[in-house]
Parts: C-alpha cells; sequence; structure tokens
C-alpha cells in the first residue's frame, strides 16, 4: 500500500524567480520503505521534505498519504495526519527549545496527541530515553538542551519523533552536524526503529556513503535543481549510476583513503561548476555528455524494466564510459575478497 | 620514512608549537582544550589536524595567530612561526605576521563578509590596509582577480556581488581567495568542507590543491572529516580531548601498521561507497569532557584494546625510528592495531 504519494508537485519561491525550486516531482514512498533524497545544497531536496511534512504547501501537484489528499483533509483527520508524519531536523542544536527541559520537550507532544495520560507519562518519557539510548534517568528528564552533547540531543529529537508513533518520518541530514564516530549508532538507532515498527523514511543526505549504509535494500532518487534525473534500488544506482550527475557525485566524494585518493584526483577537476540550465535538460550546463539536442529537448525519466530510472538521452554511453571511472575503482572488487580498503579490513575478516 | 628523527634539526620549519598548553578559567574550574602539544609544519607542507568537536583543534588554530577566544589563553609552551615565538611578538609585527605569513580561513568563513559592501570593496579595503604588498591598488585588485578565477569563480561577477547573492559554496570559496591575496607562506583553514555538500566539497578539494601547486603555499587543514584529510594532506596530526595522539604522513595514519587505536576506529566508523563501507562500527562512549578526565590515557574509555596500564597513567608520544609518533601504551609495546 502507498503510504505517501507526491504527484506532479512544483514549488516556488517568491514570484519573480523564474525557475522552480521543485519542477514536476513524482515520488511515492511505501509503508516501511526507506527512500534516500540525494543532490548538493539547493537541489530543492529539503523542500521537498518539507512539503512532505506539511510545513509548506505546493504551489502545484498534490501529495498524498494514505491515498488521501493532505490538503483537502478535514481538522480531525489533518489532527491524525499531522502525528503520522514527523520531522527530524538537521541541526540539534536549533531543535531544541533552550529554555525547556528534555521531559517537556517529549512531554508536550504526547499529552497533546492524548497518547499517554499524565499518570503515565513520566514512565513512557523514561521508557523513551532508553529506547534511543540515552541514561533512562528521571535526572535526564530535568535536563536543558545546553547541557546535552550533539549526538545526545540528535536522540532527543529522534525520540520525540517516534514518540508518537508515525507511519512516516522525514529524515533531513540527520548526521551531517553530527561527529564521525557517532553518526554510525545514530543511523543504527533510526534503522532500528524502522524495522521493528516499520516506519517509512524519507532520508535526504548529501552524503552517498552515509545513503548507501541508511538506505541498503531501499531507493535512491537523485535531484539536480528541482529535477529528478534518476531513482532506483540503492545498490543500482551507487553502483551503476545511468545519469551523469549521479556518476559525478560519486566521483566526487571524498575518499577516506589516500592511495584511491591520489589516483582519482584530476577526473572531476575539469567539470565546469555549472548551475542549472534553462532549457531542455538541466544538467546540460555541467554534463560532459551534453550536445546540442540536450540543450534544445528535456529527456524524460526512462526505466530499465526494473525499477531504475534515469532522464537522459545517453544512458548506455554513462552506464559504458563512468562504470570504469567511477565505480570499479571506488568500489574496488565489490564481490571479490582483494581487499583494497585497508580501513575496514579489519573489521571485515 | 625519509624525514629526519624528532630532535635533530631541520631545515627551518614555517610553524612550531612546543609543549602548548591552552586554558580556560582558573583554579579547579580550568580546563586545558589544547594541553602539552608539539609538532612542526614546513614550508610548503599540507598538514591536518584532525579530531572530533571538543579535541582542542580550532583552539589549536587560533594560538598561531594569537586570536584565542577568551578567556582562553595559552599558559605553557609556544607557538613560534618562522622560528619567532609569537607570544613576543609585539603588535605591529603580529599584524605583519597575520597579513604576510599566515593567513585564516575561519570556520564561520561562509559568515565572514560585511554584508552592506560589495566583495570587491572589501578587497579594497585590504589593499589599502596592506599598501605595501602590491605595486599599485589596480595590481592588487589584479591579482585578486587572477585568484578568483584559480578558486573557479567568474571575477567580473564575484566582485559586484554582495555576500547575499553568493552560494555557501562560493562564499567558501571567495573566503579563500582573500586569504590568499597577500601570498602568505601558510593558510590555515578551519573545517573548509565541513557545511558544504559533496559537489562543493569537491571543488574545494581541487581548488586547495591547485593553490599548493601553483602559489607553493603550505596548507593547514583543520577537520573531523577523515576523507577529507586522505584528498588533502600529507602528514596529519590527530587530536584527542586537548591531546595530540598521533602525527605521521598521510599513509601511516590510513595504512600503517602502527597506529593509535583512536584512528583506527574513527576511519572503520566512516561510511563509504568503497569496499567494505558497510562494516561499519561506532566508537562506544563519547569524547570526555575536559572537566572530568579521568588518570590515564584519555581514549582509554571508549577503547576496546585497553589494558590496565591505559587506565593509570597516560602514555607518551613515542616514535617509531621514524617521524611517526602514536600515544599509546599497547602500540608501543609492539602490538599492532590494524583495526579495532
Amino acid at each position: 500500500m502507498t503510504l505517501l504519494e507526491v504527484d506532479n508537485v512544483s514549488h516556488w519561491y517568491g514570484t519573480k524567480a523564474q525557475r522552480p525550486v521543485l519542477d514536476h516531482v513524482n515520488l511515492s514512498l511505501g509503508t516501511g520503505e526507506t527512500v534516500a533524497l540525494v543532490g548538493e545544497s539547493g537541489c530543492g531536496k529539503s523542500t521537498l521534505g518539507r512539503l512532505v511534512a506539511g510545513l509548506t504547501t505546493s504551489t502545484l501537484g498534490t501529495i498524498r498519504h494514505d491515498g488521501r489528499e493532505v490538503a483537502r483533509l478535514s481538522r480531525a483527520e489533518h489532527k491524525i495526519w499531522r502525528r503520522s508524519v514527523q520531522l527530524i531536523h538537521q541541526d540539534p542544536f536549533g531543535a531544541l527549545n533552550p529554555g525547556v527541559r528534555i521531559g517537556s520537550t517529549l512531554g508536550t507532544a504526547l499529552r497533546y496527541h492524548k497518547l499517554v495520560d499524565r499518570a503515565h507519562l513520566e514512565q513512557e518519557l523514561l521508557g523513551l530515553l532508553g529506547q534511543v539510548g540515552l541514561e533512562a534517568t528521571r535526572d535526564f528528564l530535568h535536563r536543558y538542551p545546553h547541557e546535552l552533547s550533539g549526538g545526545q540531543r540528535q536522540r532527543v529529537c529522534i525520540a520525540r519523533a517516534v514518540s508518537l508513533r508515525p507511519k512516516l518520518v522525514v529524515a533531513d541530514e540527520v548526521t551531517s552536524m553530527l561527529d564521525v564516530s557517532m553518526r554510525v549508532s545514530v543511523l543504527d538507532l533510526l534503522r532500528s526503529f524502522q524495522v521493528q515498527r516499520s516506519i517509512a523514511f524519507l532520508f535526504i543526505s548529501h552524503d552517498l556513503g552515509v545513503v548507501r549504509y541508511f538506505a541498503a535494500g531501499g531507493r535512491v532518487v537523485v535531484m539536480f535543481y528541482g529535477v529528478i534525473v534518476e531513482e532506483g534500488p540503492t545498490e543500482e544506482v551507487i553502483f551503476h549510476p545511468r545519469h551523469p550527475y549521479t556518476a559525478l557525485l560519486l566521483e566526487s566524494i571524498p575518499i577516506p583513503d589516500p592511495t584511491l585518493a591520489r589516483r582519482e584526483h584530476g577526473s572531476v577537476d575539469t567539470v565546469p561548476d555549472a548551475g542549472p540550465s534553462p532549457q531542455g535538460c538541466v544538467f546540460s550546463n555541467r554534463c560532459r555528455f551534453a550536445v546540442d539536442r540536450c540543450r534544445t529537448t528535456t529527456p524524460k525519466l526512462e526505466d530499465d524494466g526494473h525499477g531504475h530510472r534515469a532522464a537522459c538521452f545517453f544512458i548506455e554511453r554513462v552506464v559504458r564510459e563512468t562504470t570504469t571511472s567511477a565505480v570499479t575503482d571506488r568500489a574496488p572488487d565489490l564481490d571479490s575478497g582483494a581487499t583494497c580498503d585497508p580501513s575496514t579490513a579489519g573489521t571485515q575478516a | 620514512m625519509s624525514a629526519p628523527a624528532p630532535g635533530i634539526a631541520r631545515a627551518s620549519p614555517l610553524l612550531t608549537f612546543r609543549e602548548l598548553t591552552v586554558t580556560f578559567g582558573h583554579g579547579e574550574r580550568s580546563v586545558r582544550p589544547v594541553d602539552g602539544v608539539s609538532f612542526e609544519l614546513e614550508p610548503g607542507d599540507r598538514l591536518a589536524v584532525v579530531g572530533e568537536s571538543g579535541c582542542g583543534k580550532s583552539t589549536l588554530a587560533a594560538a598561531i595567530l594569537d586570536v584565542i577566544p577568551s578567556p582562553g589563553r595559552v599558559t605553557g609552551g609556544e607557538v613560534s612561526i618562522d622560528g619567532q615565538p609569537v607570544s613576543t611578538l609585539d603588535r605591529d609585527e603580529l599584524e605583519h605576521v597575520r597579513a604576510a605569513t599566515v593567513a585564516m580561513v575561519f570556520q564561520s568563513a561562509m559568515n565572514a563578509f560585511n554584508p552592506v559592501l560589495t566583495i570587491g570593496t572589501q578587497v579594497e579595503h585590504i589593499l589599502r590596509a596592506h599598501p605595501g604588498v602590491f605595486a599599485s591598488q589596480a595590481e592588487g585588485r589584479k591579482h585578486f582577480e587572477y585568484l578568483l578565477e584559480l578558486v573557479r569563480l567568474d571575477p567580473a561577477r564575484v566582485v559586484r556581488s554582495y555576500e547575499s547573492e553568493l552560494s555557501g559554496g562560493m562564499k567558501q570559496r571567495v573566503a579563500i581567495a582573500v586569504a590568499v591575496l597577500l601570498s602568505p607562506k601558510l593558510v590555515v583553514l578551519d573545517e573548509p568542507t565541513t557545511a558544504l555538500d559533496v559537489w562543493n566539497q569537491r571543488v574545494v578539494i581541487s581548488i586547495l590543491h591547485e593553490l599548493h601547486r601553483t602559489l607553493g603555499i603550505a596548507i593547514m587543514l583543520v577537520t573531523h572529516d577523515l576523507a577529507v584529510v586522505a584528498e588533502v594532506a600529507t602528514k596529519v596530526a590527530v587530536m584527542y580531548a586537548g591531546r595530540l595522539v598521533e602525527y605521521g604522513g598521510v599513509d601511516e595514519i590510513f595504512h600503517g601498521q602502527r597506529r593509535h587505536p583512536y584512528v583506527a576506529a574513527l576511519i572503520g566508523a566512516i561510511p563509504s561507497v568503497l569496499k567494505g563501507g558497510l562494516t561499519v562500527r561506532p566508537i562506544p562512549g563519547q569524547v570526555p569532557s575536559l572537566a572530568e578526565l579521568a588518570p590515564g590515557c584519555r581514549f582509554a574509555p571508549r577503547c576496546q584494546r585497553a589494558v590496565t596500564i591505559c587506565h593509570q597513567q597516560e602514555p607518551a608520544l613515542l616514535a617509531d625510528g621514524g617521524d611517526h609518533l602514536v600515544a599509546c601504551h599497547v602500540v608501543n609495546a609492539g602490538e599492532l592495531v590494524t583495526g579495532v
């Protein structure tokens, strides 16, 4: 059953801007499914997250939740919908009211939605802290956000989101402001909720390494300036990109391995740092494959028959010519046992 | 390694930290975000200082130009630039060093511009404040335009722009161009890629290589991102809770046999698109509060290899005969840490 349907949504900020922030975006998400939204800053991925979470209403197009159009819900229905879609922000420092204790931050929404009566509130909150790996004590509930580390704050934000038993969580760059040593545990925590409670995730990130980890088995949607240019199963998109932009993003990722990094240098240095093209394919200004046709005609998303879709006239060439540079080198011997990445060699044994 | 062992005099270092200690607060409540850190940077080096939040890396960088935010102050050791201790410089000399020798791009570089003046006007102000550097204002402006091209921006557009008209990635690049305007010998960049997306990170990385190649500038990169370190640096200094825990060439740090367990764990905690990029493991626990440090190695409470002595005595930073220093009892006792 489709939980979320984004149907032909376009969105503009202000009236003077010629380019929409989102340009005819279609997206659907099933119950318990994970979809990762990938793209550079300004590509509209956060805007889409805000639309899905109901913080903004789209200029054009409709968003349906459980088959019902969100904009037409009655007041009572809206309140239920509001609870079933939750948002976790990028910045755990800005997402918690500095003047409110953790207990109140977590308790307010629970009480508002009447999910727990007053007598059982504290017990529920302590249970919640335990579930997100925080110290389940009364003392913790009485703390203020400034007394917590970044990782702890993000866990509080996660607790607040999952406490309302949502069906869908929009996670907007949730690990980008956390320390490296904390990231994986926060991702693991989110995954555990996804598995145990079949919560669907719209996971917004520009970090394809994190996306590969979190959305393993799910889907990836790649956006460039408001346009979806590629979407498909996570592993397919990352290891067999069909759109030149996805290939470029993969080649751009800084690699935590100096030997590989040296070998890779320069492969993308010649690509112009260009914005969207006003006409034709949105990516044509930055694309190494672009020809005249790309600047006049807009390619449509084409399915390869297995749910992997890309909007490009030269999918075949992209697959042929980037497999070597972007994928083989980047993911050496994916299936064989050869050790190319010593950083993880020890953990694999 | 070709570099001589520590202690042996080498071609005069550009920057020297000698037992540098920075203290915030007084008496019992004082903390030391930088605690007895020593290492050197030679002309033309690309060095990265790596660590998680609160490890003291930004404070270390601020100490170079004597801009540690109050109430922090240097309470031990010293920083020397070109052999001259920073503490002995008077105001004019310090100004000169800040202009001609070491430039700094702060973490908040994106907010470093005056919002009501164009970039061009702000650069004019810099050129007027340092009249000796270029033969004329016009020449200085020309050099800035050349630098803008080097950071892959359109000079004609940028000099006319206000800060609000530039994207985050563009502002970061303009900040880098401004930093190298007066041809410093060293540019210190504090988290230059942190707030940027993958594409802009890539552009900044290739710009740093370009600056190093064409202008011969030494780079000191302060970051928590090990992938950026692997891409940019040739030497790496790893800090943990105020201490230098490992120092060495980038290959030794990432591939060496003798690695600090913290560094190995940190590298093993990065999800990546590489092979093995899914077998990541978080580091248990969290960075200790500097106000409540337990005796012994500061990483011991989170370390999977810790033995009794690690909880009792702080390990010394020891070399292996080369230039690679590690502060770990287990490693220095001869046991190998390949992956933790």
